[in-house]
């Protein structure tokens, strides 16, 4: 009866990423969050054509389950 | 006949009474008086411990959130003071909602009380807050942190009342009825607690979905304060002068969208030709994460006085309401942004403007409002 959360979800870790986006090429980067991260915030600069990219995205994505 | 129905008795009444037979219908008959006598008291009895393992489990939640706030306004907040005392009292302030039996002007009543409340939480949390008052971000996240502890300290007190009330009275259907509840109250305190791990770190939460679709819309383009906490900007799609309006972020704000589409069309005099509001909606059970539902009407949550202004604002002026809402469940519209959510901003994207297309023609003006928390998603 107590059982509230699906055993599944209880064991699912979650992984956050930042995404960078080059608003010139549309070059996508996905990095680890880091802690001050925040969408439209500056990132790197783009691999591609050197110019400095912007968090597009912040989302977590679920790991294999732990034991 | 006679003879037949003659036979048969005989025949019973022949047959010599089996002390197994008798044992067992006696078994039987002090089983049925066992279960009317005592078959409550031992539902009562388990319901009890069901209800007093969810208890414990409600206080252990309600006690780490008090903590986490507590550790956040000491090492991030630099609390120059030592805050549990004043975390305390602020855990147990209430707000009393106005009388409801003269229905006339209630909304403005509740927006009162209401608007009372978040300003001295404001100024509450900002004095408890020390070198980091200079920080919002910092200041909004220990305000949201807060709340979270308030909400679960509320939780905890209320399940502890019906739980030590039915004990005293022995009530079977008050324990009954809480034992029911239990779970889907352990469930939205599980959510609440988890809040806590995104808040801290300033993740954007599901619930910011509206707020990151159109901030896409707002960057670069120059941004000014319409109402408490919420920013507007204005910019061009297809002909069409949009007016785009979100909360100030990345602070953990909502904002107040209804006073800004209020003053938008009375006080800027723009004459929109639709209201389009991006907002997270909560799934029902077997709706898939980020799907994307439409509609009309005011996409937005809360008491009740946001959504009010809004639709009185819009009939006022014939205005018609359009809704974009992202599917999602209680849990991932307080944590951390899901993938399927994030990804959902690009297809609400195509949606705002296939509806701004076939909505409005060239030369119109449309207001555009982001709805939610806008914890990490400035603008």
């Amino acid at each position: 009866m107590m059982s509230s959360v699906p055993a599944s979800d209880k064991k699912m870790k979650l992984l956050v990423y930042s995404i960078e986006e080059c608003p010139v090429c549309g070059q996508k980067t996905k990095r680890a969050f880091q802690v001050g991260d925040y969408i439209t915030k500056d990132g790197g600069k783009c691999t591609k054509c050197r110019n400095t990219t912007r968090v597009s995205l912040v989302y977590a994505e679920s790991s294999k389950p732990s034991g | 006949m006679e003879d037949g129905l003659f036979s048969i008795t005989s025949v019973q009444l022949q047959v010599p009474a089996d002390v197994n037979t008798i044992l067992y219908v006696v078994f039987f008959m002090g089983l049925i008086v066992f279960q009317f006598a005592f078959g409550t008291r031992i539902q009562v009895y388990f319901a009890l411990n069901d209800i007093g393992r969810g208890l414990t489990k409600l206080k252990i939640m309600k006690d780490k959130s008090r903590k986490e706030a507590i550790d956040y306004l000491v090492n991030v907040g630099k609390s120059p003071n030592d805050p549990t005392q004043r975390v305390d009292q602020f855990l147990d302030y209430v707000t009393i909602m106005p009388v409801g039996i003269d229905p006339q002007g209630l909304v403005n009543k509740i927006d009162h009380v209401v608007t009372t409340n978040n300003e001295r939480v404001r100024s509450e949390v900002t004095a408890l807050v020390g070198q980091g008052q200079n920080n919002p971000v910092t200041v909004s996240i220990s305000e949201n942190l807060l709340e979270v502890a308030t909400s679960l300290n509320i939780i905890h007190k209320v399940v502890r009342h019906y739980y030590l009330l039915g004990k005293k009275t022995n009530s079977y259907f008050t324990l009954i009825q809480l034992q029911m509840l239990m779970p889907m109250i352990i469930q939205e305190s599980d959510a609440l607690l988890n809040a806590v791990d995104s808040f801290k770190v300033g993740q954007p939460v599901g619930d910011g979905i509206g707020p990151v679709v159109v901030s896409k819309l707002m960057v670069g383009k120059e941004k000014r304060v319409i109402a408490k906490d919420t920013v507007i900007a204005t910019t061009e799609y297809k002909g069409r002068t949009l007016h785009v309006l979100k909360a100030d972020g990345p602070m953990a704000y909502v904002g107040q969208p209804g006073v800004a589409i209020k003053k938008v069309i009375e006080e800027m005099g723009v004459k929109p030709s639709a209201i389009i509001m991006i907002d997270a909606a909560l799934k029902l059970e077997g709706e898939k994460t980020g799907e994307i539902a439409e509609g009309v009407g005011a996409a937005i949550g809360g008491i009740g006085v946001e959504k009010f202004q809004i639709e009185d604002v819009a009939t006022k002026n014939k205005v018609p309401l359009y809704a974009i809402l992202v599917k999602q469940s209680i849990l991932e519209a307080i944590t951390v942004m899901r993938k399927e959510i994030a990804e959902a901003s690009e297809k609400v994207t195509q949606v705002l403007q296939r509806v701004i297309e076939e909505k409005t023609k060239e030369g119109d003006e449309v207001v555009v409002a982001g709805i939610g928390n806008t914890l990490g998603v400035a603008q």
